[in-house]
């Protein structure tokens, strides 16, 4: 769980002033008869879905959903099935046409795109990696994966050329003949990665990508989409109901309930401080020590031999590793960012971290209350 | 919905313990005594009422002759039916002629070598036998001459049906337009289709053409459509995820997707088309189906049968080709498969070539007439009367027809008239839909307007008799087969082989055994529908839920237990199917058997045709065609799950 | 919109494109031969085959001295006795051989529209009639008046016939009047149709060798009576007056069937154009003796069509040599 460290350090690496890469606002997606007037009316809002079912026979996927998703974050949507995460990640490329709300991907607007310009975004800024695959069961997987680029127009050779280097990229090289048919789920999932890869996109979407797949498989690719992430930068939007994996992968993760968002920060926001009780019960079997870092069990200074005296950890260090270290030289340890002491963790510190202890004395944890709204908690993640 | 239905829903917790069916039933029948005093007392309580019925005999047979006046002055006929009528009989005719030149060895060479490219080396066998035997038998003309019509109107089938179904696979309004459209013709008897083409375009190779294309298309559109629209949900997300235009999508994920469905509806197609090739001999389709025609009429059998063997060859070479498709050749490269064609094209010209494109040669056909009839007049003499025990042939037929079906025609025909419309509605929505029931009930009273009440009675009484011991002997024969192997092996290439045969052959050898009436067309319609019968049950059967069977028996079931309480009540479904396959295809062959003395509304379009009174035929048709979609809606289960809310 | 657009555009181009294709042409389907007709260099003549063997024998002859005396080759399709004439005015079929008697046709096509010329008496007299086996006829001679029909009815009943006597009806292709007879007549009987002249001949045939009782509409000549000697019944005498009462309500005749003379007719074009085939077909002149002989051959002997031909024709040198143009 080492991964979920650096993730960590990833999001710190970088600038929080760059633009989105998409932001959504007000997101809303209603299944049913006339919709529309379900957002557009604040009392039928208001409504329980279970009230709106029986007033209007409509069902509420997504309800008011506001985020962004930064360059180069591994942003992970997370919630049970029928939260709305699906038909979420799907309205951003408009395979589900929202009912109402903005999505702006670069500052341009979705939702306002004809035809064409809505194609042109998905065959080159977006692209997406499904839970079933969507293979073309009659092409070969280098046909699969060319496919992305075929119906661009690009050229025989050239797209075969490209094909050849994503399934070699993805693992599958010697296998470039073969149809999907003849693939196991893993394998099958890589080919869809690499089709996915090929086109180049800016974005790559991932809807429970990983779900159908064997433990150890989904690890390996869990490995895989870290590496894509951290070595290239690449920019994700990442549905899973798993939160061992949201928390493996995402640099951020933000928590669906019936539509709604109930929680959105850094795993370790989330983990540390539950916005409320459906949260909590969610993460209340997350080992904490492997999530989150000292920063939450370290103390202020309390005098000054503490400075000198004991191991150096960085910020991002994790509960369970300073524990290692803590308990190797038997005193407390110094959390030391860039040559400055920032605080001490004892024991005592370590210990309330992992019974839960720590939560009511942690200040940047967010407020318990009904729905800060997105700009607040999108500056308490930043912080 | 209907209010009838949210009326009975809304009623149901009050009464105690009724099931569905049984409310359903009781509605009708609550109906029925409504209308019944008055309607017995307006017009009686025999067959269906004069003063209800309207008579189109003059209308129609006075629009025939304004078609017979007008046919080479009117526009109508000169710019559009005589362009379709002349592009028919030149596609056959260049096809022919292709047929010709390429000679006997050429097709043989050919056909052989196409079988094989498309299906591999067993149906390229099967093609060289068939062809081969053909031009023994003295068929080859004919053989070509039914292949050449049969090759255009496929091609034609294929076409529309493709469009059609492509139109129903891509819009949602035309599917729900074309469904019931398709459903209902897929129900139709071959024989219904016969007069309106004839009624346009008079007797000939064009109407025939025609015919067979209306005939054959449906089932094309309809598996196009549901191919289409059966495109896993996930690979079209996908593939739209990727930024593919309509076409696109419709090029390379549809279509390629649907590929099994639309082999599938090209092997339905051919087969239709064979089957219906044949009956449009009857209006002058020419080629095997009038060979067989012409020695029917004169109880020909040898001669028949020699045009028989031929057809069923054709028939089981063309759907073991094309039911083979695709099977071969997944893995070749493009360069060899290319290289493989060129080879066989080669082949096929040098054949054509040595055999400076001759028709069969002459010296070298058998003679199987004189022996089979001589076999055949042996049959009738020793196995037609006085086989000790079980009597003969003829004797079942005598029995066949007084005790079975002359009891259960005069029940039919003399239940009162406005009792059966209320009786079919109930018995269609005790399984199915308000829709099917109404449906169902119109199409009887439709019947009935149209004057043709007693006949119709007559054919319903063929009809239910044949369907009554289809199903008896074919549930048995699937229980055999369900429970051994061994029987099943043995069955299924039979019934494969059965399954393909077109239906006027099977007219041949009951004429010869059972003689000229209704027993012989009922003998007919029992074994041409006996396949689909046994086959539909035995799946069902062999499909139930294993688990279940094991904890039957893991309880001690026997294994008449076990198939009463587990495997029929799990093979529900199939039973149904098997119920409604059997009244459709012994329907289909009811009719035909009026050319070998069946009677009825068939006898009625036989005499329309040979009287050239359309009028007669045309009226018997739609009588056919509405009992036939009443047979097909009664006995069609509902797939909506629309009343399962209110179980 | 732009889809609305685009169909438009596909089907007027769909349009100009049918009609580039047809040329701007009528295209008159009634002057259209069979596709078969005339294919790999072959001069053919279509002939139209009925169902009884009496027209099956003229067939076969015509067919034999038309392939191996004056080199033609002949289709034969298989056509009902008044659609045919259809055929024959559209040229699908070049000739008929046996017609006994379309009034209606003859003038709708050899009179108004002139499609159909006719091709001369073929020497053969025909008659319709009811008919009951020697045996019976013998062992009960009063049967052979038809008011006395209605005391045989129960020896003539049947499975089919339900309480009544059986008539066995004629085949459909037929003129029948037999539905009318019965009831004008007052008889108890019950029409039953076999459906076809062969499956009418098998009920004979079954009949006779179980020396069992029938009652059939029959017409002569026809080589059945060869095999199953067999007497007509009189029935009310035929008249003009009854002729043409019936002719303008079929249901109201009483009377007996009338005697025919048959005759042939061939398509307008190819008696202009048909050359020697045309020229033979019209002095096709024969007996019943010869009709009968052929016609036994085939029926009977179980001889293919041009086997039977052949020995009538190394036979009878003197009557076909005469028709030879």
């Amino acid at each position: 769980m080492t991964n979920a460290g650096s993730s960590t350090t990833r999001t710190q690496a970088r600038t929080p002033a760059q633009p989105p890469v998409f932001s959504v606002r007000n997101l809303w997606k209603v299944f049913g008869p006339k919709a529309g007037r379900v957002p557009a009316d604040e009392k039928l809002a208001a409504l329980s879905p279970e009230e709106l079912r029986e007033r209007t026979g409509c069902t509420v996927a997504v309800r008011d959903v506001s985020f962004d998703v930064r360059p180069g974050e591994c942003f992970v949507v997370m919630g049970l099935s029928g939260s709305g995460k699906s038909t979420l990640v799907r309205c951003l490329t408009r395979l589900i046409e929202p009912t109402s709300g903005t999505i702006a991907i670069d500052g341009e607007d979705v939702c306002g795109m004809d035809k064409g310009a809505l194609r042109s975004l998905r065959r080159h800024r977006a692209a997406m990696v499904f839970q079933h695959f969507g293979l073309l069961p009659h092409r070969s997987v280098l046909d699969n994966v060319a496919y992305g680029l075929e119906i661009q127009g690009v050229a025989r050779a050239e797209r075969r050329a490209k094909a050849a280097e994503m399934v070699e990229k993805v693992g599958l090289a010697g296998l470039e003949g073969r149809r999907p048919g003849q693939l196991s789920g893993g394998q099958q999932q890589r080919v869809g990665l690499a089709r996915a890869l090929a086109a180049d996109p800016e974005v790559l979407l991932f809807d429970e990508p990983f779900s159908a797949l064997d433990p150890l498989i989904r690890r390996e690719m869990q490995d895989e989409v870290v590496r894509l992430n951290r070595d290239e930068g690449r920019t994700m939007v990442f549905i899973t109901h798993d939160l061992g994996e949201a928390l493996r992968v995402g640099d951020r993760i933000a928590l669906m309930r019936a539509g709604r968002v109930v929680q959105c920060g850094t795993p370790e926001e989330i983990v540390g401080s539950p916005a409320d009780d459906y949260v909590r019960d969610f993460v209340r079997d997350v080992p904490r020590e492997q999530v989150l870092t000292v920063r939450r069990a370290m103390r202020p200074v309390g005098g000054l031999h503490e400075t000198e005296t004991g191991a150096a950890l960085a910020p991002a260090t994790t509960v369970a590793d300073a524990i290692e270290a803590v308990a190797r030289t038997g005193t407390p340890a110094r959390v030391v960012d860039q040559g400055r002491c920032l605080g001490i963790v004892d024991f005592q510190g370590l210990l309330n971290v992992v019974a839960g202890l720590d939560g009511t004395q942690q200040e940047p944890g967010p407020e318990p209350g009904p729905e800060p709204g997105p700009e607040t908690r999108l500056e308490k993640a930043a912080a | 919905m209907s209010t009838a239905t949210t009326a009975a829903t809304a009623t149901a917790p009050r009464r105690p313990r009724l099931s569905p069916a049984a409310r359903r039933v009781l509605l009708v029948a609550a109906a029925m005594a409504a209308v019944a005093p008055f309607a017995a007392a307006h017009w009686g309580s025999g067959m269906w009422p004069g003063a209800l019925t309207v008579h189109l005999d003059g209308p129609l047979g006075r629009v025939n002759d304004w078609i017979i006046d007008n046919r080479d002055s009117h526009w109508l006929f000169l710019y559009f039916f005589g362009h379709i009528s002349n592009a028919v009989v030149g596609a056959v005719r260049a096809v022919y002629v292709v047929l010709l030149a390429l000679g006997w060895a050429g097709v043989t060479a050919g056909a052989s070598l196409l079988a094989w490219r498309l299906a591999g080396v067993r149906a390229a066998v099967t093609a060289l036998a068939s062809f081969a035997v053909c031009g023994l038998l003295g068929m080859w003309v004919p053989t070509m001459r039914t292949l050449a019509l049969m090759v255009v109107a496929v091609a034609v089938s294929v076409a529309v049906g493709a469009l059609l179904g492509l139109a129903a696979g891509l819009s949602d309004r035309t599917f729900r337009a074309l469904r019931p459209v398709l459903d209902t013709m897929q129900a139709l008897p071959a024989f219904a289709y016969l007069l309106p083409v004839v009624l346009v375009f008079g007797i000939g190779v064009a109407p025939a053409v025609l015919a067979t294309v209306v005939y054959a298309a449906p089932p094309m559109a309809r598996l196009t459509a549901l191919g289409l629209r059966g495109t896993d949900k996930g690979v079209l997300e996908a593939v739209t995820s990727l930024g593919t235009t309509p076409r696109q999508r419709l090029l390379t994920a549809r279509l390629p997707l649907a590929r099994r469905e639309l082999l599938l509806g090209v092997n339905q197609s051919i087969m239709m088309a064979l089957s219906m090739a044949v009956i449009a001999s009857v209006i002058g389709a020419d080629g095997l189906g009038d060979r067989v025609y012409q020695a029917l009429s004169t109880v020909d059998v040898g001669a028949a049968l020699a045009a028989g063997v031929p057809i069923v060859l054709l028939a089981i070479t063309l759907d073991r080709t094309t039911s083979g498709l695709g099977q071969e050749g997944h893995n070749r490269t493009r360069t060899r498969a290319t290289a493989e064609w060129a080879t066989a094209a080669a082949a096929t010209a040098a054949a054509a070539w040595a055999a400076h494109g001759k028709t069969w040669p002459h010296g070298l056909t058998v003679h199987i007439e004189s022996a089979t009839n001589r076999a055949k007049d042996w049959l009738v003499d020793h196995l037609s009367h006085g086989i000790p025990g079980i009597g003969g042939t003829a004797d079942w037929a005598a029995h066949y027809t007084g005790w079975v079906l002359d009891p259960l025609r005069t029940a039919l025909q003399s239940t009162p008239w406005w009792a059966a419309p209320f009786v079919v509605a109930a018995l269609a929505w005790a399984i199915g839909t308000w829709r099917t029931a109404l449906t169902s009930a119109v199409s009887l009273a439709l019947i009935g307007v149209l004057g043709r009440w007693e006949p119709a009675m007559d054919t319903l009484s063929q009809v239910l008799a044949a369907v009554a011991v289809t199903l008896v002997l074919g549930i048995a024969i699937a229980v055999a087969a369900a429970r051994s192997r061994r029987v099943e092996r043995v069955l299924r290439p039979v019934l494969d082989v059965f399954q393909t045969m077109p239906q006027f052959v099977y007219l041949i050898p009951v004429v010869a055994l059972f003689g000229v009436g209704r027993a012989p067309a009922a003998a007919a319609a029992v074994v041409y529908a006996l396949p689909a019968v046994v086959r539909i049950v035995s799946q069902g059967l062999r499909q139930a839920d294993p688990a279940a069977l094991e904890s039957a028996r893991s309880l001690g079931a026997t294994g008449g237990q076990q198939l009463r309480q587990v495997q029929f009540p799990l093979a529900r479904a199939e039973l149904l199917l098997a119920v409604n396959q059997a009244v459709v295809l012994v329907l289909s062959v009811v009719i035909i058997g009026g050319l070998v003395g069946g009677g009825a509304l068939g006898y009625e379009v036989v005499f329309g045709l040979a009287q050239g009174d359309l009028a007669t035929g045309l009226t018997a048709g739609t009588a056919i065609a509405c009992l036939g979609l009443m047979l097909d809606r009664v006995t069609q289960p509902t797939k909506a799950p629309a009343h399962k809310e209110d179980a | 919109m732009t889809f609305r657009r685009k169909t438009a555009v596909a089907t007027a181009a769909l349009g100009l494109l049918t009609v580039a294709v047809t040329g701007c042409g009528a295209a008159d389907m009634t002057r259209q031969a069979s596709p078969y007709a005339n294919a790999a260099g072959a001069k053919t003549v279509t002939l139209s085959v009925q169902s009884w063997v009496g027209a099956r024998a003229n067939e076969a002859v015509a067919q034999y001295l038309l392939e191996h005396e004056l080199g033609y080759r002949v289709d034969t399709v298989q056509v009902d006795e008044i659609p045919a004439w259809d055929a024959l005015s559209q040229g699908r079929v070049d000739a008929i051989l046996e017609d006994w008697g379309h009034p209606d046709q003859e003038k709708r096509y050899v009179r108004d529209k002139k499609t159909v010329t006719d091709g001369g008496e073929l020497g053969v007299t025909g008659h319709i009639g009811w008919w009951v086996p020697k045996y019976f006829a013998d062992a009960h001679p009063d049967v052979l008046d038809w008011k006395n029909l209605n005391r045989y009815a129960s020896q003539l009943r049947t499975a089919e016939s339900g309480g009544k006597g059986q008539l066995l009806g004629g085949s459909p292709s037929y003129v029948t009047n037999d539905k009318a007879l019965v009831k004008n007549l007052n008889l108890d009987y019950q029409v039953v149709f076999a459906g076809s002249e062969a499956a009418q001949i098998t009920q004979i045939k079954q009949f006779a060798k179980d020396r069992k009782p029938f009652l059939t509409y029959w017409y002569e000549p026809q080589w059945l009576f060869n095999e199953v000697p067999m007497v007509e019944v009189k029935l009310p005498e035929h008249t003009d007056a009854c002729a043409e009462k019936g002719a303008a309500d079929p249901s109201t005749v009483d009377c007996a069937y009338p005697t025919t003379p048959l005759r042939k007719y061939l398509n307008a074009q190819f008696a202009q154009k048909g050359g020697k085939a045309a020229a033979l077909l019209r002095n096709f002149r024969w007996s019943k003796a010869d009709q009968n002989e052929v016609a036994q051959l085939m029926a009977e002997d179980r001889l293919s069509a041009d086997e039977a031909a052949k020995r009538w024709v190394k036979r009878h040198p003197d009557v076909w040599k005469a028709w030879l143009p």
